[in-house]
């Protein structure tokens, strides 16, 4: 991973060699990082470390942990509700990232390529200032089956009614799409931020060359966005996986496993069962995934790689 | 990251005419995008009118018309119970809760917090993502790919570890220790801030360091100011997360003194595993919390347009 | 203050570095603005006192009633005073075990009985019999059973009962009026798990479909439904507190060998598989919704609320949310009759409880004292939403509920006519929950057979062996 995230400038300063009187800036850069590695050790790395530890043990959070060795892992293996809860993950991962991105990138285009107004750009941002539980208790109401008002539409175009929260194969995309509607407006403000990074005279130029807007989308913006679209992308599937309020208030896991994503599991694992050396260990098994989803898309992001001009 | 490319680019081949994005003529691709466009805002918008909707509702009679398009039985008192100006005994028998709401006390506390958070985080991570954007040293790849991996600890490692070090620090119920873990680091906005560092030409900075500038000062002088855009797309957003925060603001606090908006708010939610919540008075809140946040984005929404630019800078 | 003086030493750490200039301002900066906010918030960690007994409790439409308690508390006892905070139901027990973790918890708490066993097994609980002001706390001033279900397998009491509930019917006059059926009908309903009985003939009278044709009548569509006769109809789970469990138990099944404190639990039990095979069936029948009818957070309540159910079964803990509906004319009768030739409802309880962390135990017990004295109970009983545990408060709230129109007395009946049951008091319940909800979902959509339960059963029962 690390040989991938080289930025441009060290590339060009290698070429170039007239920089080299500048090239070791060590200190200065410890000084710079010293407060960010200050809160990163104590608020996320030690914990880590300790959560690490505790999946090997076996801790009810209020008496002292006790070592158990692979024990937890071993019963992970076996446990046919955490690859449920994986497998259902990834369908939320899957359906969350693929709508949010396309829309997201829309968005962000237009704001850029068809309207400079700041009221498209306030309401885009809208849901996002409504929190997580607020969105899914008001997708609840409009969407349940017999009291919502949706279902009502529908009836009145002639469909019949569905259980958008309650029917197996509905919930995860349901969820998924509420979250969407949140998440959508603040993805696509971080692709704009990417879209300022491409120079206008780059538009012009192509224009006065005869190019269409969508010829523009795929030979300037599209390859141009690359670093800040795989920037966005990791950033909301590292947080699409650790889906939870929406399901805790919206279908609780249910219809049977359907929407026990892993993170519900793990939360109810940990502070409803005290089992936290278990949910620490399911935890491991979250991150590990993540780090392999990071990785490939790392690797994707480069080898897909096209330097426009 | 094919971000010089472009540099070469616009030196050669840019007219002097630009021409305003927004004026071009009528073509039925415009036309299909600002019908897209407008798709989206309704789909964004129409949840709005169902929470205003119930807002505007009283809780008895939202029960009995759960799909009335309009205002049922409408009622400005949950807005009365948001502001606590509803007496205890009147919210609950509107459906509502009945401990005193201190609104301007909350509405504080969460400026302080969301102030505090986002400060520290944008600065502290625009420092450390200058470091690993724009100065050389030999560790700088695998710092920042376990500063990367930072993003994916799962949050019930963080949660009761950081729990303890707040009360042992003495910092339970204080501001302090609401914004504190966050305040220092946030593996997203330095990889957010650090994308954007790197795409800066050069030799612009190059150019700077004939002139006899120092690191620190392309950093402060040159790095930031040509970032005001995403610096301040990040910092909006930012505030508005560390606003909308609520389930660590809520174990840190205990009492009203360090009480932000969103946990006091919550007592329009439901209450026990059985009853429902107030509703109108959470549909209320919800859009009561939300107006400062709006206000302050639209403020700046202006400003995450990249004023300077590429062409300005030369 | 003191706090400030514990925090400052840790500045000079961020501002040593400051031998550039950035560094510098940075630091005063900082350390200005944290200054700023300590000094705004240096009120003292409230309730920490140990004159100041801390009480948390998550209904909030029970704060203004035990207010007044502890005011009347203060009162009694000028040097003491009680600092009462309400959390919503989840955050509260999450805020729970951080609290008991880090040493914040309450000294006193409103405990729940799904969730005191555990704390029992964690050891995080004060047994209220080691305490002088609690020892006296006896059973027979309470409702009786009630002090029965907060003794610990160790003989401890480990809660003081504040109050007391079992289920009933809850029906939606006008609906009830359109079929013309007159309310008194349904106090003497019952069923049986072959054919329904009378309870499920009227059920089904009240049943219409989106044509306007009743449950009972020819051409009847089940599976278009306007008005359910039996609403709010739920998997349930290992409790099933407002579902089932009153069905199964009037029909002679008992959750597991010995309540409390049992080790073996009976969910494979035949007479719990033909009452489950007939209770989700009222919803393939048209009777009754099915699983994917209305959000699981949309129960009886929200249903009936909504003319969209005629009866439904709710708890009497919920009296006062039903006493919110605009429009609705609403009443409660009690639970119909079953094969054992008498009605059930299970007994459920809250309590008060001490934390082993508790500053000053011997204040925190006088306080959970005088929440079961008449005195503040009948403070309770006059708020009008639960029932207190004393008999005689239990009357009071009554009397208070049928100045306001309310006949509750259903309820009460039940208790005294010894026709309510323990709900399932053992370890392991969250665990337990774990494997029940899910398992009950998959009966009650269809998925798995009412034969599943034999399969859940053993895996309940497998906790028990293995731990």
């Amino acid at each position: 991973m690390a040989s991938n995230v080289v930025s441009p400038a060290s590339k060009t300063s290698s070429r170039g060699g007239d920089s080299r009187k500048h090239s070791d800036d060590t200190r200065l850069a410890l000084l710079f990082i010293t407060p960010a590695a200050v809160g990163f050790l104590v608020f996320l790395i030690w914990p880590l470390i300790r959560g690490i530890y505790l999946s090997f043990t076996s801790y009810n959070l209020l008496t002292a942990a006790t070592w158990n060795g692979l024990n937890n892992y071993k019963q992970m293996v076996l446990d046919p509700v955490f690859w449920n809860a994986l497998k259902v993950t990834l369908e939320y991962v899957v359906i969350n990232i693929g709508v949010q991105t396309i829309i997201a990138l829309v968005i962000a285009v237009m704001m850029q390529r068809l309207t400079k107004s700041l009221v498209v750009r306030g309401i885009i941002l809208t849901p996002y200032l409504v929190s997580n539980v607020v969105a899914a208790l008001v997708g609840l109401w409009i969407l349940d089956t017999n009291l919502g008002i949706f279902n009502e539409l529908l009836k009145l175009i002639g469909l019949n009614p569905v259980g958008f929260f309650t029917d197996g194969p509905w919930v995860i995309p349901t969820i998924a799409l509420v979250n969407v509607w949140r998440y959508v407006g603040y993805t696509s403000l971080l692709i704009f931020a990417g879209l300022q990074t491409i120079p206008p005279d780059l538009y012009e130029a192509a224009r006065t060359d005869g190019a269409s807007e969508p010829q523009m989308f795929v030979r300037i913006t599209l390859p141009l966005l690359r670093p800040i679209l795989a920037l966005v992308l990791i950033i909301s599937i590292i947080g699409s996986f650790q889906v939870f309020d929406t399901v805790s208030v919206t279908t609780q896991g249910g219809p049977v496993d359907s929407s026990r994503v892993l993170q519900y599991y793990i939360y109810d694992m940990a502070f409803g069962r005290f089992r936290f050396g278990y949910a620490s260990a399911l935890s491991v098994a979250l991150l590990i995934v993540l780090m392999i989803v990071t990785f490939i898309q790392y690797r994707l992001t480069r080898a897909g790689q096209t330097d426009l001009a | 990251m094919a971000t010089l490319a472009p540099v070469d680019v616009t030196t050669d081949s840019t007219p002097p005419t630009i021409a305003p994005a927004g004026r071009k003529r009528v073509s039925v691709g415009r036309v299909i995008a600002w019908v897209v466009m407008v798709v989206i805002m309704v789909v964004t918008l129409a949840p709005f009118y169902w929470i205003i909707r119930t807002a505007l509702s009283s809780n008895g009679d939202l029960l009995t018309h759960p799909s009335d398009p309009f205002p049922v039985g409408f009622s400005l008192d949950s807005f009365k119970r948001v502001f606590g100006w509803q007496t205890g005994a009147a919210a609950v028998a509107a459906g509502g809760a009945g401990q005193p709401i201190n609104f301007w006390l909350y509405l504080r506390n969460s400026v302080i917090v969301s102030c505090l958070v986002t400060a520290g985080q944008v600065f502290f991570s625009a420092m450390a993502a200058y470091a690993f954007a724009r100065l050389k040293w030999r560790a700088r790849g695998p710092v920042f790919a376990v500063f990367l991996a930072g993003l994916m600890v799962p949050a019930i490692f963080t949660f009761l570890p950081n729990f303890v070090l707040i009360k042992e620090l003495h910092m339970i119920d204080t501001l302090i220790g609401i914004a504190l873990p966050s305040m220092l680091i946030s593996p997203f906005a330095i990889f957010f801030l650090r994308q954007f560092f790197a795409t800066i030409p050069n030799e612009i900075e190059e150019a700077a360091l004939i002139d006899g500038a120092s690191k620190v000062g392309i950093f402060f002088r040159l790095v930031i100011p040509m970032s005001a855009a995403p610096i301040t797309t990040l910092a909006v957003l930012t505030y508005i997360t560390s606003w909308n925060d609520y389930f660590w603001p809520l174990m840190v606090s205990y009492t009203d003194k360090s009480r932000v908006l969103t946990v006091a708010l919550a007592v329009f939610k439901s209450q026990t595993p059985n009853t429902g919540p107030d509703w109108a008075g959470l549909m209320a809140a919800t859009l009561v919390a939300a107006l400062p946040m709006l206000v302050l984005f639209l403020v700046f929404a202006r400003r995450i347009v990249n004023s300077i630019g590429f062409s300005g800078i030369k | 203050m003191k706090r400030i003086g514990m925090i400052k030493p840790k500045f000079p750490k961020f501002a040593k570095p400051g031998t550039t200039r950035i560094k510098a301002v940075l630091a005063t900066g900082v350390t200005a603005l944290l200054a700023t906010v300590l000094s705004a918030c240096s009120g003292g960690a409230g309730g920490t006192a140990s004159n100041v007994i801390s009480y948390w409790l998550w209904d909030s439409s029970q704060e203004p009633g035990y207010q007044q308690c502890a005011d009347l508390f203060h009162k009694a006892n000028p040097g003491l005073s009680v600092k009462i905070t309400q959390y919503g139901w989840n955050d509260y027990w999450t805020k729970l075990t951080a609290g008991f973790i880090a040493g914040t918890a309450p000294d006193v708490f409103t405990n729940h009985l799904t969730k005191y066993p555990q704390f029992v097994d964690l050891n995080v609980l004060q047994p209220l019999d080691e305490l002088p002001a609690t020892k006296g706390i006896s059973n027979d001033e309470f409702q009786p059973g009630l002090g029965e279900l907060w003794t610990g397998q160790d003989g401890h009491r480990y809660g003081s009962p504040k109050d007391w509930d079992t289920v009933g019917l809850f029906y939606n006059e006008n609906l009830l009026q359109k079929a013309g059926v007159d309310p008194s009908e349904l106090n003497n309903l019952a069923w049986n798990p072959q054919n329904g009985g009378t309870f499920e003939k009227l059920i089904a009278h009240l049943t219409i479909d989106t044509h306007g044709v009743r449950g009972d009548q020819k051409g009847f569509d089940k599976n278009h439904i306007a008005v359910y006769g039996f609403g709010g109809l739920g998997a349930g789970d290992n409790m099933a507190q407002t579902t089932w469990s009153a069905f199964a138990y009037s029909n002679g099944w008992t959750y597991m060998n010995k309540n409390p404190w049992g080790n073996s639990y009976n969910y494979a039990s035949p007479k719990l598989q033909e009452t489950l095979k007939w209770y989700f069936g009222l919803a393939q029948k048209g009777y009754a919704p099915t699983y994917n009818s209305f959000s699981s957070s949309f129960g009886g309540f929200n249903q009936l609320a909504a003319n969209k159910a005629a009866i439904v079964q709710d708890g009497a803990w919920m009296i006062a949310t039903y006493q919110t509906i605009k429009g609705v004319k609403w009443g409660i009768a009690p639970m119909p009759v079953g094969p054992t030739g008498h009605r059930a409802g299970p007994l459920g309880s809250l309590a008060d409880s001490i934390t082993k962390t508790a500053k000053n135990k011997d204040a925190a017990a006088k306080w959970v004292q005088f929440m079961s004295t008449a005195q503040c109970q009948n403070v309770i009983a006059k708020a009008g939403v639960v029932f207190p545990a004393r008999p005689a408060s239990t009357q009071l709230s009554l009397q208070t509920r049928k100045a306001a129109g309310i006949d509750a007395s259903s309820f009460v009946d039940m208790v005294q006519n010894n026709e309510t049951f323990f709900l399932p008091i053992s370890s392991y319940g969250a665990d337990i929950t774990a494997i029940m909800t899910p398992g009950l979902q998959a009966i009650y959509t269809g998925q798995k057979p009412v034969s599943y339960l034999e399969t859940l059963n053993e895996q309940v029962n497998r906790l028990f062996k293995l731990n």
